[in-house]
């Protein structure tokens, strides 16, 4: 075959471009450090990192909705606790209150204010607010859960509740339905009657005196309910303790999962670039050598 | 025979040889023109006068060289290949540069591209609803919503501009093709009159070479020999040369992507207006096809059906979240509100704007369930998740521009080297070697003195004979 110097450039040209080429995409991929980066360079793989990322972003907000949920169970749990202690002082007034036999006026008196007290400070707790939001009345926008005066009326709606998403498919109800814990009612003979109403009444009957022991029972009855949103706020947060569990590790697989998908190799791209770096090396040399020499420089 | 005979056979050597080193010189001064195809004298041998008269007889050397003619040493074929492998290579090249800037123009995977933004936006939602009826919370989905409905501008504006710059180019490659059937009839007409007249074509052939595979790489158009020195150009079946006559092609259609559907872009002949032109390949050919109006089917033109995919998930995506949005209530109670409208006129890739100002036209809560409720919120930020999500779509639609760019590529890699190939192959038959002209050149010069060498032979003997001769003994 014949062969011409301009051939022979020709294809010198064509080879080394190709080299470069090659060089270039080495060092994208090295510099860069991803593997894919643009869709042509791997079309499937480019589908799976767009779902991997959305599937990590909805992770990532999970993991917010979960933070914000803990926030949210913690504010009730202490509320609840606080509650709980109030309940038991209340209680235990109320017993003494009872033994009227021994009892003073004065003392009766004396008892029936602290539990105004106690209602006050229950009812600062039943108003408890996370983020500016009151955790005991649901959606409500009232500010506050409970009116301060008498008849303490609720300002939510017992079948509204706060969620807080956790996964694609479970929301958690993250606040406690006010009106179950602390009761709505206003007649202080039924076991619905609020337990602000119900402390009034129990001070209003020391103050008159009426024997209260009576009241022991609603007041069982109350306390019975608020244990019995605790260990469901308790069983709620064990939930969001599970769910952050299960999201950390979904977290690190799909982090494996991308990093498998869009970063490079990097021992393999570095040792592929002194590779591809040799070779253009090679060929700048060979090249510049085969190049020059024509007959011309041989004759005189 | 003659006794200066031999002085003219001596005489048409020295002609010859320097005649050879003219076209050495040509040739080396040519060796890096381009098209420029080696050239070589023809020469042959004289022969004897026939012998007539009384005194002939016996045999007698030829009467010397003959210059015949420079023959150009180019190969119809390999020049054919050229052509055909340019013409497949520049439909291929502009094909793959478009999904190149197509793809490109997606920016995925990463931060910029749009599934990142709906991604964002889903989550918007989802703070949104753990924080319902928070200003904060309110203008940051509003910000979220606008990045997103701005990306999808973005994607739309730049498949637009991308059409438009093709169309352009289109316009000037038609213009360069209309040039080059000019120029091809030009030269027919200055070849024939050259033949006519006897002259030398090569350099003129040359040129007209190197326009028809500018017009090849153009259309595909394809070369025929009429014979008499000019050649016919055909594109389609139909000349655009012919002899020295050219016809001239022009693009009707739309000049916006706007249009396209309504007014296709094609290429028709000036002379015949409505007929398009059949091209067979060539740039012109996939600037076209790149061109093409979407066709519903998913197999229009690139460019479009991209533009026609961002619309159709505008309008997915305004309707999923409208549907969703309707049923909520804002804080302020209002039912039965759109979060996305379109601008009336504009595709709604380009007219998806986002409807809420404030958060009073945020619906993030369902009807009846309390002011601060988020459930809406969180069901809007759900339609991100699930097999047949916006998401999803988005992800098979990259993927599949992805699989078409990755195709053209390749195709157009391996017409690149099959182009290439064939370009090697006719500059190693027509190019000019340093190597061989510098041995022709020794060549001539060394018949230039052995010719030389010949005519003071006989001198010498002239001498000899007419001023020697009869001095014997003198």
């Amino acid at each position: 075959m014949r062969i011409t110097s301009q051939a022979m450039v020709r294809s010198a040209l064509q080879n080394l471009q190709a080299n470069m080429n090659r060089l270039s995409e080495l060092q994208d991929k090295a510099s860069s450090q991803r593997a894919i980066n643009r869709p042509s360079d791997d079309p499937i793989a480019t589908a799976s990192a767009i779902r991997v990322k959305g599937e990590q972003r909805a992770l990532d907000q999970y993991q917010r909705n979960i933070d914000d949920g803990n926030g949210w169970m913690a504010t009730v749990e202490s509320s609840l606790a606080s509650v709980t202690q109030l309940m038991n002082r209340v209680r235990d007034l109320t017993v003494q209150g009872a033994n009227d036999g021994a009892m003073s006026p004065d003392a009766k008196e004396a008892i029936a204010v602290e539990l105004e007290s106690l209602r006050d400070e229950l009812l600062a707790k039943a108003n408890s607010t996370y983020q500016g939001r009151t955790v005991f009345a649901g959606n409500s926008d009232a500010g506050v859960a409970f009116d301060a005066v008498p008849p303490y009326g609720f300002s939510g709606t017992a079948s509204d509740s706060v969620q807080r998403r956790i996964d694609a498919n479970t929301t958690v109800r993250v606040d406690a339905d006010g009106s179950s814990v602390f009761g709505t009612g206003t007649d202080p003979e039924s076991d619905e009657v609020s337990v602000f109403a119900l402390i009034d009444t129990i001070a209003a009957e020391l103050r008159a005196g009426v024997n209260v022991s009576e009241r022991i029972a609603q007041i069982d009855t109350r306390m019975g309910a608020i244990r019995e949103q605790q260990a469901v706020v308790g069983a709620r947060q064990a939930q969001l303790q599970h769910a952050e569990e299960t999201n950390m590790d979904r977290s690190v697989s799909l982090e494996a999962q991308r990093s498998g998908i869009e970063d490079v190799d990097l021992a393999r791209v570095i040792l592929d670039l002194q590779v591809q770096q040799n070779t253009y090396q090679a060929a700048l040399a060979v090249t510049s050598r085969v190049l020059q020499p024509t007959l011309m420089d041989f004759l005189r | 025979m003659s006794t200066f005979s031999g002085i003219n056979t001596a005489y048409s050597a020295l002609v010859a040889a320097r005649a050879g080193i003219d076209v050495v010189g040509q040739n080396v001064a040519n060796v890096n023109t381009e098209g420029y195809t080696r050239q070589r004298l023809s020469t042959s041998s004289i022969g004897p006068a026939d012998a007539v008269g009384l005194f002939s007889g016996g045999v007698s050397a030829g009467l010397g060289v003959s210059i015949d003619g420079i023959a150009r040493l180019g190969n119809v074929y390999l020049d054919a290949r050229v052509r055909t492998a340019s013409a497949t290579a520049g439909y291929l090249q502009v094909r793959s540069e478009a999904m190149r800037t197509l793809e490109d123009s997606l920016g995925e995977p990463g931060s910029g591209g749009l599934s990142a933004q709906l991604q964002e936006f889903w989550a918007a939602w989802q703070d949104l609803s753990n924080h319902a009826g928070e200003p904060t919370a309110e203008a940051l989905l509003l910000a979220q919503a606008g990045v997103l409905t701005d990306r999808i501008h973005g994607l739309y504006q730049a498949a637009e501009s991308q059409w438009s710059e093709v169309r352009s180019r289109l316009g000037s490659m038609i213009g360069e093709l209309n040039d080059a059937a000019a120029r091809v009839a030009d030269l027919n007409a200055r070849i024939r009159k050259t033949v006519a007249t006897g002259g030398s074509i090569n350099e003129l052939l040359d040129q007209r070479e190197l326009l028809t595979t500018t017009i090849a790489s153009l259309t595909g158009g394809t070369v025929r020999d009429l014979g008499d020195g000019t050649v016919e150009v055909l594109i389609g079946g139909n000349a655009i040369v012919s002899g020295d006559s050219a016809r001239q092609l022009r693009i009707v259609g739309a000049t916006e992507l706007a249009g396209a559907a309504g007014a296709p872009v094609q290429v028709e002949w000036s002379n015949r207006p409505g007929h398009p032109v059949a091209l067979d390949g060539g740039s012109i050919a996939g600037a076209i096809a790149m061109l093409a109006p979407a066709d519903g089917t998913g197999t229009g033109g690139a460019i479009a059906e991209a533009a026609a995919a961002y619309d159709d998930f505008a309008a997915r995506l305004a309707d999923q979240v409208n549907t969703v949005h309707r049923n909520g209530a804002t804080t302020g109670g209002d039912t039965g509100l759109d979060f996305f409208e379109f601008s009336a006129g504009l595709p709604p890739a380009l007219g998806i704007t986002v409807k809420p100002v404030d958060g009073s036209g945020i619906a993030a809560g369902a009807a009846g369930s309390g002011p601060r409720d988020g459930s809406i919120a969180d069901a809007l930020a759900g339609l991100g998740v699930g097999p047949d999500s916006l998401d999803d779509s988005w992800a098979a639609f990259v993927s599949k521009i992805g699989v078409a760019a990755r195709t053209e590529l390749q195709q157009s890699g391996l017409a690149q080297t099959a182009s290439a190939a064939a370009g090697s192959a006719k500059l190693s038959s027509a190019s000019v070697s340093m190597d061989e002209e510098s041995v022709s050149l020794m060549t001539y010069q060394i018949a230039y003195q052995g010719a030389a060498r010949v005519l003071s032979a006989i001198d010498e003997i002239l001498d000899t004979l007419i001023n020697r001769t009869g001095m014997v003994g003198r």
